[in-house]
């Protein structure tokens, strides 16, 4: 009997002892063909999908290489019909390839003429192609790059974009290390983009993904067309890169409610892009302002749909996608490979903590008890109104001030999702509340604040869900989430995962009414942080003492 | 002339030993059933055409070649004879001792099967043969049976072209001596040197035509073939070939090519391209290591899948088609949920079935309690069923979603998938993976020409059809690894002739398989893994209090509410759960999955819910009191929820009856508000047995040992005009039937004489010696020594059977 630290199971989900003595090398094996799914304390599962292996076969790998990974690891025999399934899926990558043909322009070329016979008679691939002008190779509408591989893909019969890139219009940028350098694996990031062409940097929040996009703007070295979550996000984007970059003031431009600016680097935010006045995207000509060399997309699992739809457009630019996590709660996951790239690059969270390059965290869920009318109340409530009744039950407000009490000479976060609940917490607790109807001015102002310690708390809604670099907080309380959002949660926890200037550990609480729905969603939101290892305590709200709960 | 080679072939049959006579009824089983009674019928079933046939379709392409030499060599025939031509069509394959030791193996094996025998130094076809293979070799019929029905003068205008200029002389002489114009054309066309001169007149065209037609098929079609043509008029190259005789027409619109030309042409050779030696399997070399471990993955997961199978249809069964079968829906329903693809889904379903493990029951497709006792065993075990029932059942899972010859769609577990000879081509396919070196996957291709080499005669389309359907499918039930056939696969086919019967493939494959582990890893996500099967107890603890996520080598169960509200309401009480993980788990309990526990447990069992079938309702507290005081009452098994409720377990029907006899006056309520949980238990169907594995190809030991007794002794009492010998005085002791037929069993293995009492056909109750040979569909096959003849006996006249020691 092999004894490997891999258990491949039926359903194509591989279980990685991590006590393993041979589980690093395993992990390094299995990584480019797998998705890590879950990565609790003593058994990580990663899970072989059709687009995983598609990646790996973008990478270069061959079934050989994932069947012998799989043969060579596992504890027990594999079954030959994984195997073999394997196999077939890893050959369906690449019968198909966009290519430019000198004479026909972009064509659909085939190694295998079956399945070109096959796609042909799709009745949605067929409108998007040319002429076939022979056996093995179809012209395609050059302005449906995109939509082609979305098609392509959805008939299980990926297409290979070979078809090259455009290098834009030629401006410098170069990074500027003086007193910072490029962290190794911000580099092979960055490497692994460039040397791919096009596609997803997957990194933890709190781990420099901006600066990822720096250096790989830095490759490029031609005009950028950044793409970001908010006005906020745009100017902290706008900071770094006049930090970490030889570009100037004059040179990046903000493209957002407020601002019109088209410079060499457009920093502009999906909202702007997504605006429609009488039915039409006003702000499209601005992907055709420029000859863009690189399209950045921040936070790629964000991505609203009218912004993929125009993305099928610009299948000639190289584009980078960064985000701390592929799950898309719409489940888009095949519309982020075709159109912005696969995976190029992925590291566990918790391997990066261990690494030192995120603060690591505790989590703590806080379970407050409803009265007794409270809970009478509750289970008359419509059901569309319980769960905004359980999760601003007034109990939340008081676990919340006990805990500010306890962190007394921390920077805290207090997050939530219902404004009057936010401001009745901003008076309890005395703070500044940052809401969507906040001016930007007097946003930037209290977070330089509270950077610069002159304030202790900060409540915020759910506009700081993203791209707030707030270093210094290093305790979050989440009173209330957008429901069963599993990304939310994990960029919550990102806004205290920077590494602290006194290496010290974060805290992250979550405060749920027991026996409600808020605990259920809290389940789900919790998942995709249990599976990355982050174990949550649970605590109960009367434990709150002025002992430390977590100890 | 026939029947002086019928009785030499008979005493050629009697000449042999009974050891050889032994092993010509185990190569050819179907001459003794029934047994014959004697040498002489012996001898004329062996000549019959599908008793011939039947031996035929069991030789291999060399084999059969050798035959078909002999056949077509004027007789008399030595072995000497039959090397030359075979040397001269093998010649290039392999040394020259490799074609004498094949061409001995051959001819022992004909002898062996009584198809040749000997007569002097010469060999010969046994009676039957020669036709049963007409034509030999893909030949045309001989010239004298092509211009048959040529008329005189046709054949004289084609005479005179064959001898041509030089040789009119020679054909006049001839023609003086009386002979018949078409013997003349005969003698003429089986002469090498006047063909060779014919061929050679001929034009290029229609010398191609002619090698065309040389190696078969020896006849083509064309219009108005019996046209007037001399070798002057002749216009196209097919004319060329008429005129001369080279071709003959055989019916209006057909022609062929006469034997004898078609040997010339052939340039001594009988055969193209013939190998004494079976082609090579060529392939992928794997490690044979490797390929058993692949291999007992698959059978494992093979395994599961069809407990999952058995387990889906027990809650939801699927209803059987009004024609039999599984609807194409449920099929593909089954497929998805057990995420595999359609034909694997459908060979599992027949599987199952093959082994006794579904049927139909009351219109629906269920589990039988055959089940029951299958899942409850090792792996292993389970295995060895499922295969063995795979390698014996009948049906084609293969065929399933294709259609009949009527274009009608073939279900799952209809009876339209039977193919007879399915089980012998599975057996066959794996013996030629077995023959495979250790560690070489064949190509499907090179097994296929493989199986074509050892049975040419067999259609070849449907074989290799069922041949690749077994490839696929051994493979997907972990006989086969990677291609290769594993150990466990080569125990279980029996393939080194050792009967798996102390379950060698069991112990092989078990060595290969997980072993259960008793522990498990608790995370803090709240999943249990664990990393191999689990201890039954733990198994079945844990699939109660957690639900399973994944399954395949480990399984990986995840702890909610709903599982452990579940193993709470099963009895367990919160400090019983975390004692259970705490012993079990390899390392401690997270704080996330003990608060859970004790969480869910806190609020567990606050609302009381229970079953009553009936109740009694009564404003009055006071009347219930009564009742319940009541002594009568205690039969009802009454309980009091509330002061003006009181609960019963007797039904609503029964209660209302009790309390009136009691001398109160209720009225039954409505059904509405009456809560009656139960769920149903899963359901079940009585099986049929499991097909019984054939056992090889024919018959076994004992019994061919006991027909060839049986004949013997009859034959002996044939030809001697033996007198019978009279029975023992007395009556034979009655027996019960089935000591009857167990003593005649062991008198057949045992080759021992038994004294029975018979009722004859008019109902008088005799007595006989008998020397039992055969008992089979209700009737024993018995050389009668008290009528020196061998009978056949219903086995429901015997009315009793004895030792016979005299």
């Amino acid at each position: 009997m092999n004894d490997g630290p891999l258990i491949v199971q039926s359903d194509k989900t591989l279980l990685l002892e991590v006590d393993h003595e041979r589980a690093g090398e395993c992990r390094k094996a299995i990584a480019p063909f797998a998705e890590l799914e879950r990565a609790p304390e003593h058994v990580h599962t990663y899970r072989v999908t059709p687009l995983a292996l598609w990646n790996a076969r973008a990478a270069g790998h061959d079934a050989e290489q994932v069947v012998d990974a799989l043969i060579g690891y596992s504890r027990y025999p594999v079954p030959h019909a994984l195997l073999v399934d394997i196999a077939e899926t890893m050959a369906r990558y690449g019968r198909l390839r966009l290519e430019k043909h000198p004479i026909q322009g972009l064509t659909l070329t085939t190694t295998d003429r079956a399945v070109l016979e096959e796609v042909l008679r799709s009745k949605k691939v067929r409108p998007m192609l040319g002429e076939r002008f022979s056996p093995d190779a179809v012209a395609v509408h050059p302005s449906e790059r995109g939509n082609i591989k979305q098609a392509l893909l959805k008939l299980g019969w990926p297409a290979e974009d070979l078809a090259g890139y455009v290098d834009g219009e030629h401006h410098p940028i170069d990074l500027r290390e003086d007193g910072w350098t490029l962290r190794p694996y911000q580099k092979e990031a960055a490497d692994a983009f460039w040397h791919g062409g096009s596609g997803v940097v997957v990194l933890p929040c709190g781990a420099g993904k901006t600066i990822v996009g720096a250096a790989a703007m830095a490759h490029a070295k031609a005009t950028t067309l950044i793409l970001v979550t908010n006005t906020v996000s745009a100017h902290q984007w706008k900071q770094e890169l006049l930090r970490r970059t030889s570009l100037t003031e004059d040179e990046i431009g903000e493209y957002t409610g407020t601002k019109k600016e088209i410079r060499p680097v457009t920093i502009a935010t999906y909202q702007v892009m997504t605006t429609r006045r009488q039915g039409t995207y006003r702000h499209l000509e601005l992907f055709d302002a420029r000859d863009w060399g690189l399209v950045v997309y921040d936070e790629v699992h964000l991505l609203p749909a009218p912004i993929f739809r125009m993305t099928a457009d610009l299948q000639a630019r190289r584009r980078v996608g960064l985000t701390a996590t592929l799950v898309r709660e719409d489940g888009r996951e095949g519309d982020v490979f075709s159109l912005i790239g696969p995976k190029r690059y992925d590291a566990p969270w918790k391997e990066m903590e261990n690494q030192g390059w995120i603060a690591p965290a505790d989590c703590v869920e806080v379970r407050v008890t409803l009265s007794d009318e409270e809970r009478l109340a509750y289970a008359m409530a419509e059901s569309e109104e319980r769960y905004r009744f359980c999760s601003t039950t007034p109990s939340k407000t008081r676990v919340t001030e006990a805990l500010v009490r306890r962190h007394g000479d921390e920077q805290v976060l207090v997050i939530g999702q219902y404004i009057d609940q936010l401001d009745e917490l901003g008076e309890h607790l005395d703070a500044p509340v940052i809401k969507g109807e906040t001016r930007v001015r007097e946003r930037e102002r209290l977070f330089q604040a509270f950077r610069d310690k002159e304030i202790n708390v900060l409540v915020v809604s759910k506009v700081a869900n993203f791209s707030i670099d707030l270093p210094e907080a290093s305790v979050a309380i989440q009173v209330s989430g957008t429901f069963g959002s599993r990304q939310e949660e994990a960029q919550r926890l990102g806004r205290v995962l920077r590494p602290k200037a006194d290496g010290g550990g974060a805290r992250f609480y979550s405060i749920v009414s027991r026996d409600t729905v808020d605990q259920e969603f809290a389940a789900h939101r919790q998942r995709f942080l249990a599976e990355q290892g982050y174990a949550y305590q649970i605590v109960d709200a009367d434990d709150i003492g002025e002992e430390d709960p977590a100890r | 002339m026939e029947a002086m080679t019928g009785t030499e072939f008979t005493e050629w049959l009697r000449g042999r030993s009974d050891g050889q006579l032994r092993t010509l009824v185990a190569a050819r089983p179907e001459l003794v059933t029934p047994v014959p009674a004697h040498m002489d019928a012996l001898a004329a079933r062996a000549s019959t055409p599908s008793a011939v046939g039947r031996a035929l379709d069991r030789l291999d392409r060399f084999t059969l070649s050798v035959l078909e030499t002999l056949i077509l060599r004027p007789p008399p025939v030595t072995r000497d004879d039959l090397r030359a031509p075979l040397a001269r069509a093998a010649a290039g394959k392999g040394a020259e001792s490799a074609l004498d030791h094949a061409l001995d193996e051959a001819l022992e094996r004909l002898r062996t099967r009584a198809l040749v025998h000997d007569s002097g130094p010469a060999l010969r076809p046994a009676p039957g043969v020669a036709e049963a293979l007409d034509p030999p070799a893909a030949l045309g019929p001989p010239a004298a049976e092509v211009f048959r029905h040529h008329p005189p003068e046709r054949i004289e205008a084609i005479l005179a072209d064959v001898a041509g200029a030089r040789g009119a002389t020679g054909a006049a002489a001839s023609a003086r001596d009386g002979q018949a114009p078409r013997d003349r054309l005969t003698a003429l066309l089986a002469d090498d040197a006047t063909v060779a001169r014919l061929v050679g007149e001929v034009s290029p065209q229609a010398r191609a035509a002619l090698e065309e037609l040389a190696w078969g098929p020896p006849t083509g079609r064309l219009p108005n073939a019996h046209r007037e043509v001399t070798a002057a008029s002749a216009q196209s190259p097919i004319e060329q070939l008429l005129a001369r005789g080279l071709l003959g027409a055989t019916g209006e619109e057909t022609v062929a090519l006469p034997r004898e030309v078609a040997l010339f042409l052939r340039d001594g050779r009988i055969h193209r391209d013939l190998s004494p030696c079976p082609p090579e399997l060529t392939g992928t070399a794997r490690g044979p290591a490797l390929a058993d471990r692949t291999a007992a993955g698959q059978a494992f997961a093979f395994v599961r899948a069809v407990e999952e199978l058995c387990e889906l249809w027990s809650a939801d069964p699927p209803g059987v088609l009004r024609t039999g079968g599984l609807a194409v829906r449920d099929l593909r329903r089954t497929a998805q949920l057990l995420d595999l693809p359609e034909w694997a889904a459908g060979l599992i379903v027949e599987v199952a079935h093959a082994a006794g493990l579904v049927a139909a029951g009351e219109g629906e497709w269920l589990p039988t309690n055959g089940y029951d006792s299958w899942r409850v065993r090792a792996t292993e075990d389970r295995w060895t069923v499922l295969a063995t029932a795979w390698l014996a059942m009948d049906r084609v899972p293969g065929l399933i979603g294709g259609r009949d010859d009527r274009d009608r769609p073939l279900n799952a577990l209809h009876a339209d998938l039977r193919r007879p000879g399915v089980a012998q081509v599975r057996a066959r396919t794996l013996a030629v993976l077995a023959a495979a070196p250790p560690g070489l996957a064949p190509d499907p291709g090179s097994v296929l020409a493989r199986l074509a080499w050892e049975q040419p005669r067999r259609r070849a389309a449907l074989r290799d059809q069922l041949a690749e359907f077994a490839l696929r499918e051994a493979e997907h039930i972990g006989l086969t690894g990677l291609g290769v056939l594993s150990e466990h696969g080569r125990a279980l086919a029996q393939i080194d002739g050792l009967p798996d019967a102390d379950g060698r493939a069991s112990a092989l494959l078990a060595t290969l398989l997980p072993e259960p582990v008793d522990h498990v890893l608790l995370q803090a996500d709240l999943t249990a893994v664990a990393p191999g099967p689990l201890t039954t107890d733990l198994g079945r603890w844990l699939a109660l209090a957690a639900d399973v996520e994944s399954k395949g080598g480990a399984t990986v169960y995840r702890f909610g509410e709903r599982s452990v509200r579940r193993a709470l309401d099963a009895g367990q009480s919160a400090d019983d759960l975390l004692a259970m993980l705490e012993k079990h788990s390899a390392t401690g309990v997270p704080q996330p999955l003990r608060y859970l526990v004790t969480d869910v447990a806190r609020r567990h069992g606050r609302i009381r819910v229970g079953t009553a079938s009936s109740y009694v309702r009564c404003d009055d507290p006071a009347l219930l009191d009564e009742v319940l005081a009541d002594k009568r009452a205690g039969l009802l098994r009454l309980r009091r929820l509330a002061p003006t409720v009181l609960a019963s377990k007797t039904s609503r029907a029964g209660l209302v009856d009790s309390l009136r006899a009691m001398g109160y006056a209720p009225v039954a309520e409505s059904l509405e508000g009456d809560v009656v949980v139960a769920r149903a238990d899963a359901r079940r169907t009585e099986g049929r047995l499991p097909s019984r594995p054939a056992g090889g190809s024919g018959p076994d030991a004992d019994v061919a040992a006991a027909a060839v007794r049986a004949m013997r002794a009859g034959d002996e009492a044939h030809r001697a005009h033996r007198r019978p010998s009279g029975a023992p005085d007395g009556q034979v002791p009655r027996t019960r039937s089935t000591d009857a037929i167990q003593a005649l069993q062991e008198a057949i293995r045992q080759g021992s004489r038994v004294w029975i009492g018979y009722l004859d056909s008019q109902g008088h109750a005799t007595s006989r010696i008998l020397e039992p040979a055969r008992l089979e569909g209700g009737y024993l096959t018995a050389y009668d020594e008290t009528r020196a003849t061998v009978h056949r006996f219903a086995l429901h006249r015997i009315t009793g059977v004895t030792e016979y020691g005299g």
